[in-house]
């Protein structure tokens, strides 16, 4: 195929006219679609960046990250520019009929772009190394422990005592703004052991540009600090090793207090806490009411006297309920018989008007299995209603009350 | 005595269907290799599709989360072990002995075995779709959640899955056994290892990684299977097993595995290149030592993949990760020069080839990142991770076998592709992929972890996943192209004759399609461009 | 059809398959076949370091070597007689052999060849049997493949070594039944050779897995 008897250079001109004129044109349509280009621009500048480090570690990691992104741009536009430029100069143009000089290499070319190449990746991996020493460093005497325990599909959060192994709480309920989540000190640092009840899980929080694997059989550990500045925030973080159907769903979130305040928060906790689970055979305490600062349920008041009336059965089994709608009786306290048959597993029953986003009326105690507890359920109005496990939101049933 | 070059008619497609079928001849293998690869590649490719759609905004719309898993598990397993790795072993197949100017390959029968072990296999692993669930543990199928018969991972489907990859690794083996015994003891009388066409050095150096590596796989394959089906305690901590033991033995065969699904393409974007600069592979034995380095380099860098276990000891692993960049940098850079004071044709080989550079020297680049460990703890498990192996993958494996396509269809067919709908076809790709893949950079670095069917609405990932989605649809688009013009190349395309493109090697020297045993004669081999000489009267000394 | 190469030219008939009558291979040395069994058992190699990789790991990671037997409260013993050592002497046995059947065919001596041969895959057959035996032994004595990271490590390291003697016997007696059909002479063994290269490398997996599993002494977890 012969090219047009164009000249090469009025190619080039038209060739760049039209990737301008593409670009001028692409541009007026977003700007004319309400599109704020700069803003668009800085997004995506920004988004090239992991986010601003709320640790110690992270930040370290963030500076890292920095230096070897300036160099990636380098060499990006170094490589790139080069082949693109090549490709627009090079074109064979009509009257290219003899043979372009048949160079077979340069043995200089390959000693520098061997050399220097290799001398660049030794700095980037002694820079990484010193990174590293610093972010995995665990230090021996740090007072606050935490366990993060990881099951399919839950965390759930042991504060131990300085000894390492007793615990003083459990908290079973991921996501903070549940009154629930890892709660941690800013301004000290903490060690994070990973646990693990089943298959490999991992530990991520996006704003600690930091993950670690929880294992079974093995307890991975590693210590961070929040900066002081970013008291009071709360971090998303999410399980980052595929580990089943319920992967996507296995979130949680930290928040951090101030060094005082974090104390009274645990004390407090560790003073409520029920002991150890119960044994079978002993009496289990009964459900709680919910919590304060809801409304109390409406409809009449619960008759005086002990609980009356009918007990539902249901069961918690591979991470679901065995039944998807239950009915009881309106204006009557009644209770649920609530077996928890997944092993290491934490489940309850909490009951919700309308559906499982409706205002939660009740909340059974949390409790891993295998074990069974009975909840008092104070009396309903008539109506439809939700019941669903606090850890699991996806499982869920109806409750009709009439 | 009359010579035998077969008239022009006799060409390969008119033969029979049962001589298809039974063949031995490397050519039809070669092109059969192509066929059920492409086949595969549209099957893994709808089910990509399948995935972007239901991330294209938060909820679950079409899938449940079990659903979602088994897509983007077969999608990641079907791409590799039945599209990439076979796909270039088909063309490996079809050009390697006619580049040497061997008759077939050393071991014919075997070849036809490997062959249709393919099919098998593949037809093994889609069972699961109809048997109640495929596998759903990704790719990687990690002990001990692809053990966990209760919850998650699998049934049947999870056991489909290991036969049909011991099935496939050893067809793969015995092809690498093949390549190398005809590489080895058949070249044509003066071409010496060093005037071999790079191609068949590339394919060579895959061999090697491939016999040594793919053994290794199969080994944790077999002791997954005993650990699902026969009560073994090789990987489940609750019966004494490591499960870190598994992902050590699957990543000493998986990482060696991505060398073998890049170096054949980078040998044919190293055959495109010259041909289409009109100059000679700039540093040729300096090419194929660091193919040599990447190859050895390769076996000693797998814990990279587990620097979050807590398990590895990093500063080794780090450190070969790294050096690994080296070997390769070389080869862009020779690359480049090649095309540097040349006269370059732009034509679809061509085009597809620069795509392969400018996308790859992407996936070196953001690999380099994870090579960092620290960096690796933000990124590890990510969309970051997404976007790194698509970009060497795709933008580098596929966008050199489309390079190889367009350049080696004239041989196999006689016909030559329509090059307006090859470049219609390369742009609207290029474009499709960037799109696709370039968001996912940023949507691991924002923290969106890997292998999540759904995400939460507020996290802030949805223009990007969105944007993705639709570039996804542009690479489908741009596949409809491509099927386009096979389907008219074959049935009208303009005849090709020998040499349309001038080109340096030895199967350029005989008719397209060749006949049966491959060379009627062959010209003298002084140079690993004999074409060349001949076509410019030289006998270069090399 | 002919082959230029510039300096000769070789005229071939054109009604006999041109492949048949050019040569196997342009650059001597080793035969096709030989080299493609040594590539092959190179990836035999491979698969069984992958094995042995997980039982070095396994047997590191624990405290207790053999492990406890929970039928009978003590580590898991293996016995080398009266089954498994007489069955290892003989397998070396039938790796002289087999080396003399080689030796047989190549000085063209067909019923040296014969003989050295089919003694090969009696030894063969009788190993495996002693195995078989061996295993059934363990079982009742409560070592099976489920028997914790000891029990499956043991099964599947000597069960795939003996699935490859399986296989060799099966490839020996092939070559042993081509052998007495007069397929064999002094100027073509390649197949002879292959299959006892083969059957050499079945026996140095069984020499190393033998040390190993038999030899190597356990260890005991401080109480």
């Amino acid at each position: 195929m012969s090219s047009s008897p164009r000249s090469r250079t009025s190619q080039t001109a038209i060739f760049a006219l039209a990737v301008g004129a593409a670009i001028i044109g692409l541009s007026l349509i977003l700007v004319g679609l309400g599109v704020n280009l700069l803003d668009a621009g800085r997004m995506f500048v920004g988004g090239l960046f992991p986010p601003v480090a709320v640790t110690t570690q992270g930040a370290q990691i963030r500076d890292l990250y920095t230096i070897v992104f300036l160099i990636a741009v380098a060499i990006f536009i170094v490589v790139e520019g080069l082949i693109i430029w090549t490709v627009i100069r090079y074109r064979r143009k009509p009257g290219d009929d003899t043979l372009p000089p048949q160079t077979h290499g340069n043995n200089i070319a390959e000693f520098v772009w061997t050399i220097v190449p290799t001398i660049l990746v030794i700095f980037m991996f002694v820079i990484s190394w010193q990174t590293l020493n610093q972010v995995d460093k665990s230090s021996a005497d740090s007072q606050t422990k935490i366990r993060a325990v990881a099951g399919q599909f839950q965390w759930t959060f042991d504060y131990l005592a300085p000894d390492g192994t007793t615990i003083l709480y459990t908290e079973y309920i991921p996501l903070v703004s549940a009154d629930g989540g890892m709660i941690v000190p800013a301004g000290r640092t903490v060690q994070l052991s990973l646990v693990s009840n089943d298959v490999i899980h991992a530990f991520y929080v996006p704003q600690f540009l930091f993950k670690r694997d929880v294992v079974p059989g093995r307890t991975n550990s590693f210590d961070f600090k929040v900066n002081d500045s970013d008291v009071g925030q709360t971090f998303r973080g999410q399980c980052a090793e595929l580990c089943g159907s319920g992967h996507s769903i296995m979130l949680f979130e930290v928040k951090a207090l101030s060094g005082p305040e974090f104390d009274a928060w645990l004390a407090l906790k560790a003073k409520a806490a029920p002991s150890a689970p119960a044994p079978s055979g002993q009496p289990a305490p009964s459900g709680q009411p919910a919590p304060s600062g809801q409304p109390a349920p409406s409809g009449q008041p619960a008759p005086s006297g002990g609980a009356q009336g009918e007990t539902l059965a249901l069961t918690a089994h591979n991470i679901a309920y065995d039944k998807t709608s239950l009915t009881a009786t309106a204006g009557a306290p009644f209770k649920i018989d609530f077996k928890n048959e997944d092993a290491g597993t934490p489940h309850n029953v909490a009951i919700h008007q309308g559906s499982a986003t409706g205002q939660e009326v009740f909340k059974g105690e949390i409790f891993p299995g295998a074990a069974e507890k009975t909840y008092d359920v104070p009396a309903l109005s008539a109506g439809a209603y939700a019941f669903v496990c606090t850890v699991h939101p996806n499982m869920t049933g109806t409750l009709t009350v009439q | 005595m009359a010579t035998t070059t077969l008239p022009r008619s006799a060409s390969a497609s008119r033969s029979t269907l049962y001589e298809w079928l039974t063949t031995t001849d490397h050519k039809k293998i070669g092109i059969m290799y192509l066929i059920n690869s492409f086949f595969f590649f549209f099957f893994a490719g709808i089910l990509a599709l399948l995935v972007r759609s239901e991330l294209a905004q938060p909820g679950l719309q079409f899938f449940t989360d079990q659903a979602y898993n088994e897509l983007f598990s077969m999608h990641g397993t079907i791409m590799i072990f039945l599209f990439v790795i076979p796909m270039l072993a088909g063309f490996g197949n079809y050009v390697v002995p006619l580049q040497i100017g061997a008759p077939d390959m050393a071991f014919p029968r075997i070849n036809a075995l490997s062959l249709w072990m393919l099919p098998l296999g593949g037809i093994l692993l889609l069972l699961g779709f109809v048997t109640g669930g495929t596998a759903a543990a990704g790719w990687t199928s990690y002990a001990p959640l692809s053990e966990d018969h209760a919850l998650a991972a699998t049934g049947t489907g999870q056991d489909l899955w290991i036969v049909a990859l011991v099935l496939i690794g050893t067809s793969s083996i015995l092809g690498a056994i093949n390549f190398l015994v005809t590489i080895f003891k058949m070249r044509a009388p003066g071409m010496t290892l060093f005037r071999m066409p790079i191609l068949v050095w590339t394919v060579l150096v895959t061999s090697v990684l491939v016999l040594m590596a793919t053994p290794v796989i199969t080994s944790a394959l077999i002791m997954l299977f005993i650990d699902r089906n026969y009560g073994g305690s090789f990987f489940d901590p609750r019966v004494g097993g490591d499960a870190i033991l598994y992902q050590n033995i699957f990543w000493f065969y998986s990482h060696p595995a991505v060398y073998v699904m890049v170096l054949p393409a980078m040998g044919m974007v190293s055959e495109i290149l010259p041909v289409f600069s009109r100059k000679p592979l700039f540093g040729y034995k300096a090419f194929i030592f660091a193919t040599a380095a990447i190859g050895a380099l390769g076996f000693s860098v797998w814990a990279h993949h587990m620097f979050t276990t807590g398990a590895v000891f990093l500063p080794f692993f780090s450190i070969m990760t790294f050096l690994i960049a080296v070997p390769t940098g070389v080869k862009m850079f020779n690359w480049v020069f090649t095309m540097w004071r040349g006269q370059l044709m732009l034509k679809t080989p061509l085009l597809f080839a620069i795509g392969f550079l400018t996308m790859f020297l992407i996936g070196g680049i953001n690999g380099a990142f994870s090579a960092s460990v620290p960096v690796d703890f933000a990124l590890h498990d990510t969309y970051w991770v997404v976007a790194h192996l698509h970009y060497v993958l795709f933008g580098g494996s596929v966008f050199g076998i489309m390079a190889g396509l367009y350049y080696w269809f004239p041989k196999m067919t006689g016909r030559m592709m329509n090059e307006t709908i090859g470049k219609a076809q390369f742009v609207l790709m290029f474009i499709g992929f960037n799109l696709t893949f370039f968001p996912m950079h940023e949507l691991g670095l924002a923290g969106m972890p890997r292998r999540i069917a759904d995400y939460s609405s507020t996290a802030g990932w949805n223009q990007l996943n969105l944007l993705a989605t639709i570039g996804g649809f542009t690479i489908a688009a741009s596949m409809v192209l491509l099927l386009w013009n096979i389907f008219i190349s074959l049935r009208s395309g303009t005849p090709a004759g020998d040499d349309p493109w001038e080109g340096n090697t030895l199967e350029w020297a005989t008719s397209s399609p060749p006949p049966a045993y491959n060379f009627d004669r062959l010209p003298e081999i002084r140079s690993e461009r004999p074409l060349f000489d001949a076509r410019h009267g030289r006998t270069a000394e090399h | 059809m002919t082959i230029t190469t510039g300096a000769e030219t070789h005229p071939v008939p054109t009604e006999h398959n041109p492949l048949a009558s050019m040569p196997h291979d342009t650059h001597g040395g080793i035969s096709n076949p030989v080299l493609g069994m040594l590539l092959f058992i190179t990836s035999e190699v491979m698969f069984f370091g992958g094995l042995f990789a997980a039982y070095f790991s396994l047997r590191a990671n624990s405290p207790q070597w053999p492990t406890i037997n929970p039928e009978t409260g003590e580590p898991f013993q293996l016995a080398i007689l009266p089954f498994v050592g007489p069955a290892t002497i003989l397998l070396i046995l039938s790796s002289v052999t087999c080396q003399l059947a080689v030796w047989g065919i190549r000085r063209d001596d067909r019923t040296a060849f014969i003989r050295a041969m089919a003694v090969t895959v009696v030894l063969g057959i009788v190993f495996l049997s002693m195995q078989l035996i061996d295993y059934s032994l363990l079982g009742s004595e409560g070592l099976t493949l489920s028997s914790g990271p000891y029990g499956t490590t043991y099964y599947t390291l000597t069960g795939f070594h003996g699935a490859h003697v399986f296989g060799g016997v099966i490839m020996l007696s092939v070559v042993l039944y081509r052998g007495m059909a007069g397929q064999f002479s002094g100027k073509h063994y390649d197949a002879v050779e292959a299959a006892s290269l083969y059957w050499h490398f079945v026996d140095v997996v069984w020499i190393l897995l033998f040390s190993l599993l038999y030899l190597l002494p356990g260890k005991t977890a401080a109480t």
